[in-house]
């Protein structure tokens, strides 16, 4: 079957098709048949982007004001006579969408039905940024797909398996059980991807596995996935907490807050926007936010790049020693997500004198991994193994459509991990 | 009644107001236009409008990207007429009944019937400046509060024969602005204006009677009724001499004496001590608009 894949950010809708079946993906055949974007929504000049494999890259500059009228457009582009890869929009069979924060509500993926879109709407007020336009795109495509199933596929339901004593805060306990105020953990997707596609790749059951999962693109995140379940990660309640980002903080003291506040008379939205915007590599370099733009600059002797180089693989260093001991032990370390992907620099720069953690790194094999496959970048004899995998959470949302569909989508949730009330 | 989306909105007149009006439509994903009268005017707007982001990002509020993007959302114009394609149009030049006057007259002949017309105003009556317009019932009154960009509250001021369609489009628009809009009916001064002035005024007439110090008065107002700014350094922000207009239109619409200018705003006013903006004022500023002469109390604490 053809799923359609949507992720509606503020201005821009990513789009996917991709032709899938339980057997398909039993098999490893699913694929991506076409993909594509729509940016600057809202403005005179929206751009919509497909790439078809075997073609060249379609493209068109029109305004496109609203979410609604973007999904209209991705179905006109996709039906195209000359451009589209599909004869009719009713060749859709499902539409999978991502959807950044499902609360405690959502352990799973799931139909979307009036009652999972009330409670995913209650959800807004603990992701403000990305959840309303979320929501947007899922009812746009609702209202304009009516005939076909919907699957909300949830950035937080993996983590969904973490105990209460990964989840709770040191605070009052009042403000979890009056503002659900814990330890959420995002990028679920793609940890359990590659979890999984590690476990395959070592040729070993997931079920035996301690793997640490290293999320690093713009926003990055880490997982201890313990035996195929989330038993921590780094982002918390929002996705600030943990390691060091493109702009964002990671781990402060949270005394700053008030200090800075107080000290620099900033309000609470500058002080917002300066912890998601103005810090991490941009914010202590003062060079860029792009790993590969702070590599370069460290090449030419910049001292505030390597600071901002080292902080960042150091935080990574320490959350893998903090998983190992948490989960007792560590089979593998899996490193994906732009920089994770590509930088052979900072793996190698985490991955130094870890011998004692049992990872030998086979430098030659990080240095030469090729782009966009999977590859084990740890010596043969390694106890522990690193690999690179190229994470896919389109493919993931497509997956988990048809799952759903099909009645075999599991629950991540594992018995004995609530919180007391 | 069928909502009218805010896709495009009007902003008539460049100065500090429409400026930062324009900059949070912009942030808030729609498009605008705004008008000055010369092209020499608008070119200064522009480059007004990027300083006030470049500020912004220094207090680390935005980013340079962000700022491409506000920008790109903005179109600068002298044509009244490039206003036509907008969902609603806002006015924000000076306080002057004539000019406005012209300028709604204009906007009623520019614009299709249902889209509100917005005057921003602090004083001025609504009703009287939309008298025999063609559409009359198309106008409303805003008053934003200093400063703009921070302010969380907005009053939505219907006049006499205001449609409850534009009141309504209008206090859309105020959401758009992720503000609050506060519905009030039009009356001199209307609520804000009205109650701050007489505090304002009254804490000039403490210090000119030499009851205690500029400095020690707005202190004491500041700590003592937890405002983020004593009275007269917030007069100094706004500017003395929109004070002084303020009260002085206020005590000739109601020949109440609370509003009859303290004679010290008038007497700073006269020597051209208008406040932050010139740097002098009841207060002494640096070029950034900071205040040089703070108490030693007045500084900052954690608890």
């Amino acid at each position: 079957m053809k799923v359609l894949v949507l992720n509606c950010g503020s201005s821009s809708v990513k789009f996917q098709v991709i032709e899938t079946s339980l057997e398909m993906i039993e098999a490893d055949t699913d694929r991506t048949i076409a993909r594509g974007i729509v940016e600057k929504i809202g403005l005179s000049d929206s751009r919509l982007a497909m790439d078809v494999p075997g073609r060249k890259t379609y493209q068109e500059i029109a305004e496109i004001l609203e979410h609604r009228a973007a999904v209209e457009r991705v179905l006109k582009v996709l039906a195209h006579p000359e451009h589209g890869v599909i004869s009719d929009a009713a060749e859709i069979e499902a539409v999978g969408h991502r959807m950044v924060h499902g609360g405690e509500k959502f352990a799973s993926s799931v139909r979307v039905t009036p009652e999972v879109e009330a409670m995913i709407e209650e959800c807004v007020v603990l992701a403000p940024l990305h959840n309303p336009h979320n929501l947007r795109g899922l009812r746009a495509a609702r209202s304009l797909l009516a005939n076909v199933p919907h699957i909300a596929v949830f950035d937080t339901a993996f983590h969904q398996s973490m105990p209460p004593r990964a989840f709770i805060y040191g605070l009052p306990y009042e403000l979890y059980t009056r503002h659900a105020i814990r330890r959420y953990g995002f990028h679920g997707t793609s940890h359990r991807f590659v979890s999984i596609r590690t476990a395959r790749l070592l040729g070993r059951p997931l079920e035996e596995l301690r793997i640490v999962t290293c999320h690093l693109g713009n926003g990055c995140s880490m997982a201890a996935v313990d035996r195929g379940h989330s038993v921590d990660t780094t982002m918390g309640f929002t996705p600030l907490e943990g390691l060091l980002m493109g702009t964002r903080s990671g781990d402060i003291d949270a005394a700053i807050i008030p200090w800075v506040m107080a000290m620099e008379e900033v309000t609470l939205a500058q002080l917002n926007a300066m912890l998601n915007k103005h810090s991490g590599l941009y914010g202590i370099s003062g060079v860029s936010s792009d790993m590969r733009e702070i590599e370069a600059a460290c090449a030419s002797g910049n001292k505030r790049a390597v600071l901002a180089f080292e902080i960042f693989c150091y935080r990574i260093r320490k959350y893998i020693g903090a998983y190992a001991a948490a989960m007792g032990g560590l089979d593998a370390v899996t490193f994906t997500g732009g920089i994770g992907e590509n930088s052979s620099l900072v793996r190698a720069k985490t991955l130094e004198n870890m011998e004692f953690l049992g990872i030998e790194l086979d430098v030659d094999a990080n240095r030469t991994a090729p782009r966009g496959t999977e590859a084990l970048i740890s010596r043969p004899g390694s106890r522990t193994a690193a690999v690179v995998i190229p994470t896919n959470e389109e493919r993931v949302i497509a997956r988990d459509t048809v799952r759903v569909l099909g009645g075999v989508m599991p629950s991540f949730s594992v018995p004995g991990t609530e919180a007391p009330r | 009644m069928s909502e009218r989306e805010l896709h495009r909105i009007g902003v008539v007149g460049g100065g500090m107001m429409g400026r930062s009006i324009a900059t949070r439509v912009s942030q808030a994903g729609l498009s605008v236009v705004v008008r000055d009268i010369t092209q020499e005017r608008t070119a200064q707007v522009k480059d007004l409008l990027e300083k006030d982001l470049d500020r912004e990002i220094d207090r680390w509020g935005l980013t340079q990207s962000e700022k491409k993007a506000i920008l790109a959302r903005i179109e600068f114009t002298t044509d009244l007429k490039k206003t036509a394609g907008c969902d609603l149009v806002i006015e924000t030049i000076h306080e002057d009944f004539a000019a406005k006057r012209a300028l709604i007259a204009e906007l009623d002949e520019v614009l299709e019937p249902e889209i509100p017309v917005i005057i921003n105003t602090s004083t001025l009556s609504i009703s009287e400046l939309a008298q025999g317009l063609q559409h009359p019932q198309r106008v409303l009154g805003m008053h934003f509060l200093y400063p703009v960009t921070t302010t969380r509250v907005v009053e939505v001021v219907k006049g006499q024969v205001t449609s409850e369609d534009a009141f309504e489009t209008a206090r859309r628009f105020v959401r758009v602005l992720g503000k609050v809009p506060i519905q009030e009916f039009e009356s001199p001064g209307f609520v804000t204006t009205r109650v701050v002035m007489p505090l304002v005024n009254e804490a000039a007439h403490v210090v000119m009677e030499g009851v205690a110090s500029a400095a020690e008065v707005d202190l004491a107002i500041k700590l003592g009724y937890e405002f983020r700014h004593g009275p007269l350094e917030w007069a100094d922000r706004v500017g003395l001499h929109r004070i002084l207009n303020w009260l002085e239109h206020l005590f000739h619409e109601t020949g109440d004496a609370k509003f009859r200018p303290c004679p010290l705003i008038r007497k700073l006013v006269r020597a051209g001590q208008t406040g932050a903006r010139v740097g002098k004022g009841f207060f002494t500023y640096d070029s950034e608009r900071s205040r040089l002469d703070r108490l030693p109390d007045d500084t900052p604490k954690l608890s």
